[in-house]
């Protein structure tokens, strides 16, 4: 039992790296059977992605908010929840960065992520209360709550009491009044919107990782996802556990959602439907639910959503980036597809050997 | 009335998918995924014959494909159900506005298709399909002897196994009985009310189409009375909203949250409480113990 616990997760990493190399693969012969140059169009990618500090800052911003998004489902995983909310949980943190970040005071950066935690901790400690209390699946219910997050917040809140717009105005320059200059994430490279949120989504992926790894407590999250009554016959409250990480679950979202408002925005927009959430899904399964994983698949994915709006250029739209993402986790998601080849390649380097063991998802 | 028989058809039919993919211990998340491909391939075919009886075609079949998919990853595969379904709703989100830019040149909206026809009462042939599958569902799983076999594999599959029935396959063809399904609910959203393809199709209804699920105990005739009454709900809010002048209040967003969250508050004071098929979301291994 502790020995699987304590196993480091090294299946999963070729599993992973396997499944966004064929995704690449069929996003490039995709490509060509359209009719259009691959080559071009990967140069188009990877020029959006990687050339000189305007795209790496796109990719940095991108990434920091799929890496916050992809732990806060890795942070669910480990108590054997799935969290579909990380949307609902993102709109609420934005919404809580908007409006304390309204608030000129020299704290007014710390205050908005704070608020932004805390917004979302409250929308994903939800569906950990139902599940444990009432038995309610936390799919159904953080699907339920996304809907009402967005409806709430875009046809209420935003519309009308925090609305900064009088009158009739136009839903696209609505929104929230703008917050103060001091709760803006700073902006770290000139010509590049680069700015705090990506080192501190990298400080936070560490921090998960201790948390997750090194820590009497992360060592019970684990406990209780990997079976709930052998945790609790052995002294864990499940109940708590499970509540705790959601709540953690829906700060992560929460701040990403602040990332995006006190970094790019600077108010909460009128029209704010970002599916950072929803790719937080992907980000996670294909890190394989662990937390250096998962801040390694936000940094490619990021980079694929900052590329793809280069890919117009080459006529491509680019909705392909969800493309790639989603071939990654159908093919991660099933990582026997692999082990035919897999057989092969161990049976063609040692013909004695013995049966190669069945690589997981974890969880 | 009228409003409530022209949206429920397509949660029925994919509610409907749902229960025939869990009662037989398939999870299928996949269902919103499913009707956002049913729902382009059968704007598409409309538009490309002219017909929209082949467009409701090619949207049952474009399901049945993509519900394919998720059989092969989860049954063959032993995947990971809800990520399957999950990971089929990721590349419909995708695939799907790609495909329509690069056909119809346009990530927004699909040109008008040939939209069915209606009769004197206004109503297309998916509002009587929405009530009579329904009913002929519930007498082909409680009353035939295939009904039997799907509810055995879904309560417990080493069991049906032991008896000749062949798990596996079974439950291949119930999960691409749910794709037909869900993607005849979304050929109606395009060929059946709008009479074109809207890319942000279907807005959630798989996803409302799978609280339905829940909602009526995964039984054919609560999942599709759960069905009516979200649209029955929705059609409400939409009267309130407008008899209240909740958009000059800007209180719309109230309006609109309210299905979800009194769906949630049901599910959670445990009104009609009930229990999933045993085996729902257990991969089943022929060799295992």
């Amino acid at each position: 039992m502790l020995d699987r616990l304590f196993k480091p997760a090294r299946d999963p990493l070729w599993s992973a790296l396997a499944a966004v190399l064929a995704a690449l693969i069929v996003s490039f012969v995709a490509i060509a059977s359209s009719g259009r140059d691959p080559f071009a169009g990967f140069g188009n990618l990877a020029s959006g992605a990687l050339a000189g500090p305007g795209p790496l800052g796109e990719t940095a911003i991108k990434s920091a908010v799929l890496i916050l998004t992809g732990l806060s489902v890795a942070v669910a995983f480990t108590v054997g929840l799935f969290n579909i909310g990380a949307e609902g949980q993102l709109i609420w943190g934005g919404l809580a960065a908007a409006v304390v970040g309204r608030f000129d005071n020299p704290l007014a950066l710390p205050l908005s992520l704070a608020a932004a935690a805390i917004g979302g901790g409250i929308w994903g400690l939800i569906p950990g209360l139902l599940k444990v209390r009432r038995g309610v699946h936390e799919v159904i219910s953080t699907i339920l709550l996304n809907w009402v997050a967005i409806h709430l917040v875009h046809g209420w809140l935003v519309a009308g009491p925090l609305s900064a717009a009088t009158g009739s105005a136009s839903i696209s320059v609505a929104g929230t009044a703008p917050i103060a200059r001091a709760a803006w994430l700073p902006r770290l490279i000139p010509g590049s919107r680069l700015d705090l949120g990506f080192p501190i989504a990298l400080a936070i992926a560490a921090a998960v990782w201790f948390l997750l790894t090194r820590t009497r407590r992360g060592f019970e999250w684990r406990a209780v996802g990997a079976g709930s009554e052998a945790a609790y016959a052995s002294g864990i409250p499940s109940g708590r556990r499970v509540c705790e990480a959601m709540a953690l679950s829906g700060a992560l979202a929460g701040v990403a959602g602040a990332f995006l408002i006190l970094g790019t925005e600077h108010k909460y927009p009128g029209v704010f439907r970002t599916g950072y959430g929803f790719d937080g899904i992907a980000v996670a399964l294909v890190g394989g639910g662990t937390a250096a994983g998962t801040a390694i698949a936000g940094l490619f994915f990021g980079a694929v959503r900052a590329g793809a709006t280069r890919l117009q250029l080459s006529g491509i739209h680019p909705s392909f980036a969800e493309l790639i993402q989603g071939i990654a986790v159908l093919l991660v998601a099933a990582p026997r597809i692999f082990l035919p080849l897999w057989k092969r390649l161990r049976s063609s380097s040692e013909p004695a050997a013995s049966a190669p063991p069945i690589p997981t998802v974890q969880p | 009335m009228n409003e409530i028989l022209d949206f429920a058809p397509s949660l029925v039919l994919a509610a409907l998918g749902g229960v025939l993919s869990e009662r037989a211990g398939v999870v299928n998340i996949g269902l919103e995924g499913m009707m956002r491909f049913g729902a382009f391939a059968a704007a598409a075919g409309a538009i490309y014959s002219g017909s929209p009886w082949f467009g409701l075609l090619c949207g049952a079949v474009a399901g049945a494909a993509s519900a394919a998919v998720h059989a092969l990853l989860s049954l063959r595969f032993r995947a990971d159900q809800v990520v399957s379904g999950v990971a089929l709703n990721l590349v419909a989100l995708g695939l799907v506005t790609y495909l329509l830019q690069s056909v119809f040149g346009s990530a927004g909206v699909s040109p008008p298709s040939p939209a069915l026809p209606r009769d004197r009462f206004g109503h297309t042939a998916m509002a009587y399909t929405a009530l009579i599958v329904p009913i002929l569902f519930h007498l082909w799983l409680s009353r035939t002897a295939t009904g039997l076999r799907v509810r055995a594999v879904g309560e417990h599959p080493r069991a049906a196994a032991t008896l000749g029935v062949r798990v596996l396959s079974l439950r291949a063809w119930c999960v691409l009985g749910s794709g037909v399904l869900s993607g005849l609910g979304g050929a109606t959203l395009s060929v059946g009310i709008l009479g074109q393809f809207d890319s942000r199709m279907p807005a959630g209804q798989g996803f409302m189409a799978l609280a339905a699920v829940v909602f009526g105990k995964w039984t054919p005739l609560g999942a599709a009375g759960a069905a009516f009454f979200f649209a029955a709900a929705d059609a409400l809010q939409r009267q309130l909203s407008f008899s209240l002048h909740a958009a000059d209040l800007r209180l719309e967003g109230v309006f609109l949250a309210l299905p979800y969250a009194l769906t949630l508050l049901v599910l959670a004071l445990g009104i009609g409480r009930t229990r999933a098929p045993a085996a729902d979301g257990v991969p089943y291994e022929p060799e295992g113990r």
